[in-house]
């Protein structure tokens, strides 16, 4: 039964990975834009990529960020009752509401993969004066909620370990709280 | 079925999965896609999910991020504790003038930064120890800092009014240029209340006593620590009303003002900048994935036709267009005491922004509403996320009924200040008039 622990661990630690180079990706968009801005006013000339590619580069950033919140309990939540109940309980009103996330995030990740492949057939570029290839961006929306499905997938193999009160689970804790806005 | 009970049916279960403790961004995805397949069919989630493309593809939210990361930066810094230090020197005296200085470092970190945790965190560290050190009431410092850092998201830049602009379609430098009054007014008020209060109860905020007011040289040397501030303050709102930038480039130029002031402060490190990077990223992401989830909200509302029931509804509250704006502000009230403003404005907009347009109301003026209305929901029980930060800040004698309770006089204030601004509209849209 190992193989479940490993799993869940592996998840983890796969979304941390991605999640950490991911949002590295904010330096770069700064760079960009205030290349932008130097080039325009300092140099006067305007580039036709810098935008662009900054928009893209959010673009992954946003979609690639699910799985690692979710890893690091990120999403925010009302947590009224939640916070209330002792863990086999909640972790079986957990199992209950995953059926939600489940039916959004499966929906996204079957036309996720249909946008993107539609994309890639085509090799489909963005037509702006710059015209890069959009693909990649998009391949990023099955890829992150793919992550995403798979962390959610791990949390629901761990409730199901607590709510049977499997003993050979250990639960890590690592968990953080939600960020303000 | 009928609409009606369909509609009932959909928000009902809406609530069902939020209480129940599943993410916002999961409830809000999952129950559309539900309603979805139900009225349009399975394949219309195809057009939900072009419309999160075109959401990854929106230039202004690519400010989102640089605004967070600059707050998470200077939050970092030494910014805040020199900022309060001069305001030590030069309010000290002054009876309630530790309250008011730090209203006032309030004030100047919401111009800096478009969230509303930062300064809270920042005053909470700083501010909150040494009033209680020099005998001021637990409440009335609490109070301050919780009112206080909640300005972060009225006075410009406002990553909620980013979001807000980008919904109702109106400009983003407009809606920035709007929550400037609307900013000195709450913080003229909430300063009058401290000066009358520390006046009539003296023991709640003693005046320093004089060895530690500081000598005029003392004072004038503090002044330094503003000069820090207003340089970013007029990269990020100078770039955008100087019509020398985008939004979007002035939060990168802001970016750069706060990575300046860390380098000030020696702080430019790479630990502090892969903190602050991470924390954005888990922020940043968390509002886009309820951006995303709430396409198919608003998709699978219209589907139903949701939309004429509840513009039929609203014409039956007493009152007229008076009375719907209203009503409106109070259901946003109490949305605002379970769930977070992010999700409040994606699930309340699309429903209201229509009707407050057919009204005849402008959509700006509603939004610096709505906003002050946020800020109060930010720090009312109980899902308030500047009491948490408090929480996470404070000695351990302080507890969570202390916190809630401080806010009190503080929310009346604000429900005040949103009454003068419906009397008074100006206030609200005459500055973006003038700047654009």
């Amino acid at each position: 039964m190992s193989v479940l622990t490993a799993f869940i661990s592996g998840v983890t630690r796969l979304n941390d990975f991605v999640g950490r180079w991911i949002a590295l990706l904010v330096f770069a968009m700064f760079a960009f834009l205030l290349l932008e801005v130097g080039f325009r006013y300092l140099l006067n000339a305007p580039t036709v990529w810098t935008n662009e590619l900054t928009q893209m580069l959010f673009g992954v950033y946003a979609v690639m960020s699910g799985g690692y919140i979710m890893a690091h309990r990120g999403h925010v939540n009302v947590d009224l009752l939640h916070s209330q109940l002792p863990p086999r309980k909640r972790a079986v009103m957990d199992i209950f509401t995953s059926l939600i996330f489940f039916i959004f995030t499966l929906a996204l990740l079957w036309f996720g993969i249909d946008m993107a492949s539609e994309s890639m057939s085509s090799w489909e570029t963005t037509y702006s004066a710059w015209n890069p290839p959009v693909w990649p961006v998009k391949l990023a929306i099955p890829v992150g909620t793919g992550l995403l499905v798979l962390q959610g997938l791990a949390k629901l193999l761990e409730d199901i370990a607590i709510a049977f009160n499997l003993d050979y689970y250990r639960p890590d804790q690592s968990t953080s709280e939600g960020e303000q806005s | 079925m009928s609409i009606e009970i369909l509609t009932l049916l959909f928000f009902g279960s809406l609530l069902f999965f939020l209480i129940l403790g599943l993410p916002l961004a999961f409830v809000l995805g999952g129950v559309s896609v539900i309603f979805l397949y139900f009225t349009w069919g399975f394949d219309s989630f195809y057009m939900v999910a072009s419309q999160i493309w075109g959401t990854m593809g929106s230039f202004t939210l690519v400010a989102i991020p640089l605004f967070v990361f600059m707050a998470m930066v200077l939050e970092r810094t030494g910014v805040a504790r020199d900022l309060y230090r001069m305001m030590h020197l030069w309010f000290g005296g002054l009876r309630g003038g530790l309250a008011i200085g730090t209203l006032v470092i309030c004030a100047v970190f919401a111009a800096m930064v478009g969230i509303s945790g930062a300064a809270v965190v920042a005053m909470g560290t700083i501010a909150l120890p040494s009033m209680l050190e020099r005998g001021y009431d637990r409440k009335m410092a609490l109070g301050v800092i919780n009112t206080g850092g909640g300005w972060g998201i009225l006075i410009p830049p406002s990553i909620l009014m980013i979001l807000y602009a980008l919904i109702t379609g109106v400009s983003v430098g407009q809606m920035f240029a709007a929550g400037i009054m609307p900013g000195v007014l709450l913080m003229v008020m909430t300063v009058i209340y401290i000066l009358v209060r520390s006046t009539l109860q003296p023991h709640l905020a003693p005046a320093l006593p004089p060895e530690e007011r500081g000598t005029w040289p003392e004072k004038l040397r503090a002044l330094r620590a503003v000069l820090l501030p207003i340089g970013v303050v007029f990269m990020v709102l100078g770039s955008i009303i100087g019509g020398i930038t985008t939004p979007t480039e002035a939060a990168a130029m802001g970016v750069l003002g706060s990575l300046i002031s860390a380098a000030v402060y020696r702080q430019l490190k790479w630990s502090v900048l892969q903190e602050a990077a991470i924390r954005t990223f888990k922020l940043t992401g968390m509002i886009m994935w309820i951006l995303f989830a709430a396409h198919a909200f608003s998709a699978a509302y219209q589907s139903m036709g949701a939309q004429e029931l509840i513009e039929g509804m609203m014409q039956h509250i007493p009152g007229g267009p008076w009375g719907i704006i209203i009503a409106m502000m109070v259901i946003i009230f109490f949305l605002a005491m379970v769930l977070d403003p992010v999700g409040i404005m994606l699930i309340t907009l699309p429903v209201f922004m229509p009707i407050v347009k057919s009204l005849g109301f402008d959509p700006i003026w509603f939004g610096i509403l709505f906003v002050i209305n946020m800020e109060i929901g930010y720090k009312t029980p109980p899902f308030g996320f500047n009491l948490f930060y408090l929480k996470g800040v404070v000695p351990p004698e302080i507890t969570m009924k202390d916190i809630y309770t401080s806010v009190v006089p503080f929310v009346i204030i604000e429900i005040i200040a949103i009454g003068i601004i419906m009397v008074f509209p100006e206030i609200a849209t005459w500055l973006p008039g003038v700047f654009f």
